[in-house]
């Protein structure tokens, strides 16, 4: 077995944990423990394993590789990538490892950027190193969930609101917040050419929506054309749903998840500086690398979801090009800070072209534009040499920063994320459009294509003389008028309209007026039953006629 | 020439005599073996005073019922640049093997800049006596290490501690420069 001394060690750390003599778990107290081990509890033979080790740099190198090969899989940490590199950056300050040279690299940063946040130092007004680099680690945690500052001062409080904040996104109102605003406008998890195709399906939809409203009359092909509208809008529609719905359920399930991961672990926000923090304007930044954290420590979580995963990602690869600002309540509110510093910071820092910032009238992109005139292009100073006589052009590039305003920590996740798409909210917008036209419009399709079935004439009749009642037993009365053709009477085509008493059926009232010229007789009249087509506010011409009657049968019926 | 190599060694020998400090007179010694506080009682008094009047304590407002290791905070009294500072420290680490009395804690005070050791007294919780005092050397953060060994009686009263229990002791600690201010 190699390195058995790091063993030791590691077992008397458990034990100690476990009989009570050590407070802290042996990862959380990782640092401490090593300390109290080395320097006291070492036996001879270990202390000189240990220098054989740190002899050399390959030696040195050898223990790191068996460290994340076989220490961290035989200590059940493989679900926590980052627990191996905590480790080695805890141990890397202390003795022996502190003179070791390849431990340099874990000395200074857990290889862990997250995005920055804009602190200013005392009377600062706006200087590079105002933009602190933070990095986060999320810990398995023995006892309840926290966030601990590492290299800084901050009120546990504080960091309590961005932990609530980060939770809130995973599994509260923040989550719900980022949902709705990804479903209203936020870009698709499938290929370009089928959202070309989904856009062009919706514009078809409207396009037939605007035909049958505005067009010739479709007279044979209306069937035809309301078919192919109502196949078209139920595809996209369905296709629209489920695909929104298996992105809000995945993402609630991997949300519920992280959500729970985070009230088990520790998460150790490390920012070097020493500093003290005053206010609360680092909440945001604190926030999100909380969030980037958990998917550090087990990429396993998000997996299973396009909108997690994608933002996390993002969030990993481009984490170093932004910085945070923004005072955040528990339930990812933000609240306005004092911005123009901060904007000054970032603008010095060539790194930084993205700064997330609460909605507040001084980040608007003009602002930030004029303020990017200001700040002088960072130039090298120039080179005062003799044998240098060809010109030299500096191609200082000027500062280029980007604000994002943001009234919620959802809404910083979608500019994160890379969620925002102009083509997604203009086919949303015309989806929602067409989709209410088509909901109005459906009864007057499904009349079109399954037609009510074709009534019959019932009683009462008209005991006047001079109205002739046609009722019809149906319970679609709007789908059918009444055409009365005679050459006595003056012709007349009137609507079936439903009655307002109980138990009395729908009819249509014919006011019976003599022609000037009559040819025909009185009795010879024939009544006949169409079907009205309708398309919400059009009217098409008389559909299939579907009952005829004689006049004198519908003023006998019911006074036989 | 021939060295006389003997009476060369004699007189660098009486050369270093005469440059060498007197010897400590024997009340010196005598206050030296003597535990601080029987040195500066009057001093002693006043910390102790304010000591006891420290109530440090923590109330756990637990919203589950998972179980919290978070261990008893120790009322402590820093005295630093002439300023005295009331704390609490977390008690890290506690061991008692063979009258060997190993203890780490952490310094909830926040002094700039760290100061690299203590002289540490533990005062008994309830009758307010001191009972140790020995020298705490800062490891990593603002953690404190202390080694030494106890008596038989100590051994047996606080041999069962463990870091979650209340600690039966509060601390003053008493950084270089105070000492020395005396």
């Amino acid at each position: 077995m190699q390195f058995v001394w790091f063993w030791t060690f590691w077992h008397w750390s458990k034990e100690g944990f476990q009989d009570g003599f050590l407070l802290r778990s042996p990862i959380q107290g990782i640092g401490g423990h090593w300390d109290e081990w080395f320097r006291h509890e070492a036996s001879a033979s270990d202390l000189r394993a240990i220098e054989e080790t740190g002899r050399t740099e390959s030696s040195q190198r050898q223990f790191i590789a068996w460290f994340f090969r076989h220490w961290a899989r035989e200590t059940n940490w493989r679900e926590n990538r980052m627990v191996p590199r905590f480790v080695l950056g805890q141990l890397a300050h202390l003795p022996p490892f502190n003179r070791w040279t390849a431990f340099d690299k874990y000395r200074e940063q857990y290889g862990a950027r997250g995005i920055s946040a804009v602190v200013l130092s005392a009377e600062s007004k706006g200087e590079a190193d105002d933009v602190r680099r933070l990095e986060a680690l999320a810990l398995p945690s023995d006892s309840n969930s926290s966030i601990v500052p590492e290299g800084f001062q901050a009120d546990s409080a504080e960091l309590e609101v961005s932990r609530q904040a980060a939770f809130s996104v995973f599994r509260g109102k923040g989550l719900l917040y980022f949902l709705a605003l990804w479903t209203a406008g936020g870009d698709r998890p499938y290929a370009r050419w089928l959202k070309i195709l989904v856009g062009l399906g919706w514009a078809t939809v409207a396009g037939l929506i605007l035909y049958l409203l505005f067009g010739p009359d479709a007279g044979e092909h209306l069937v035809a054309l309301s078919a192919t509208l109502v196949s078209l809008w139920s595809a996209l529609t369905l296709f629209a749903v489920g695909m929104i719905c298996t992105q809000v359920i995945r993402a609630w399930q991997a949300g519920k998840l992280c959500g729970e991961r985070l009230q088990r672990s520790e998460v150790r926000l490390r920012m070097d500086g020493g500093l003290t923090l005053k206010g609360e304007s680092a909440g945001l930044a604190f926030s999100l690398n909380t969030l980037l954290s958990l998917y550090r420590a087990d990429s396993q979580l998000a997996q299973r979801s396009w909108l997690w995963r994608r933002l996390f990602r993002r969030l990993c690869t481009q984490a170093g090009s932004w910085a945070a600002t923004g005072v955040i309540t528990a339930d990812g509110r933000l609240k306005s800070v004092v911005l123009q510093p901060k904007l000054r910071a970032c603008l010095q820092r060539p790194d930084i072209d993205h700064i997330l910032t609460p909605n507040q009238r001084d980040a608007t992109r003009k602002s930030v534009d004029l303020m990017v005139k200001a700040v002088s292009p960072i130039a090298p100073a120039p080179i005062k040499s003799s044998a240098l006589r060809a010109g030299w052009g500096f191609a200082a590039e000027e500062p280029r920063l980007q604000s994002h305003r943001c009234r919620h920590v959802a809404q910083a996740l979608m500019v994160f994320g890379g969620f925002h798409s102009k083509w997604q909210k203009a086919i949303s917008a015309l989806a929602v459009l067409v989709s209410c036209a088509m909901l109005l419009a459906l009864p007057d399709l499904r009349s079109i294509l399954v037609p009510p079935p074709a009534p019959v004439a019932v009683a009462p009749s008209s005991t006047s003389p001079y109205y002739l009642w046609v009722s019809l037993d149906t319970k679609a009365p709007a789908r059918f008028q009444v055409v009365l053709e005679s050459e006595f009477w003056s012709n007349r085509r009137v609507r079936v309209l439903p009655q307002r008493a109980a138990n009395v059926p729908a009819r249509a009232e014919i006011l019976l007026h003599r022609l000037p010229t009559p040819t025909g007789r009185e009795d010879d009249a024939t009544i006949w039953v169409e079907r009205r087509l309708q398309f919400l506010t059009r009217e098409y011409a008389a559909g299939e006629r579907v009952g005829c009657y004689s006049l004198a049968y519908l003023t006998r019926l019911g006074h036989e | 020439m021939k060295t006389n190599i003997p009476l060369l060694l004699r007189w660098h020998l009486a050369q270093l005599e005469n440059q060498a400090p007197p010897p400590p007179r024997a009340a010196r010694l005598l206050a030296q073996t003597q535990p601080w506080w029987d040195t500066w009682p009057e001093r002693f008094q006043a910390l102790v005073e304010r000591l006891s009047h420290m109530d440090v304590a923590f109330g756990h407002a637990m919203t589950d019922a998972s179980h919290v290791r978070t261990g008893f905070p120790v009322t402590t009294l820093v005295e630093h640049a002439g300023e005295e500072t009331e704390t609490s420290a977390r008690v890290l680490y506690l061991s008692l093997r063979d009258r060997r009395f190993c203890f780490r804690f952490h310094l909830n005070a926040n002094i700039q800049p760290a100061v690299e050791s203590f002289e540490v007294t533990f005062i008994t919780d309830g009758k307010m006596t001191p009972v140790l005092s020995a020298s705490a050397a800062r490891s990593v953060d603002n953690e404190y290490r202390v080694d030494l060994q106890v008596s038989e009686e100590l051994a047996r009263e606080w041999g069962n501690l463990k870091v979650t229990d209340r600690m039966p002791f509060r601390l003053l600690l008493r950084s270089a420069s105070s000492i020395s201010d005396h």
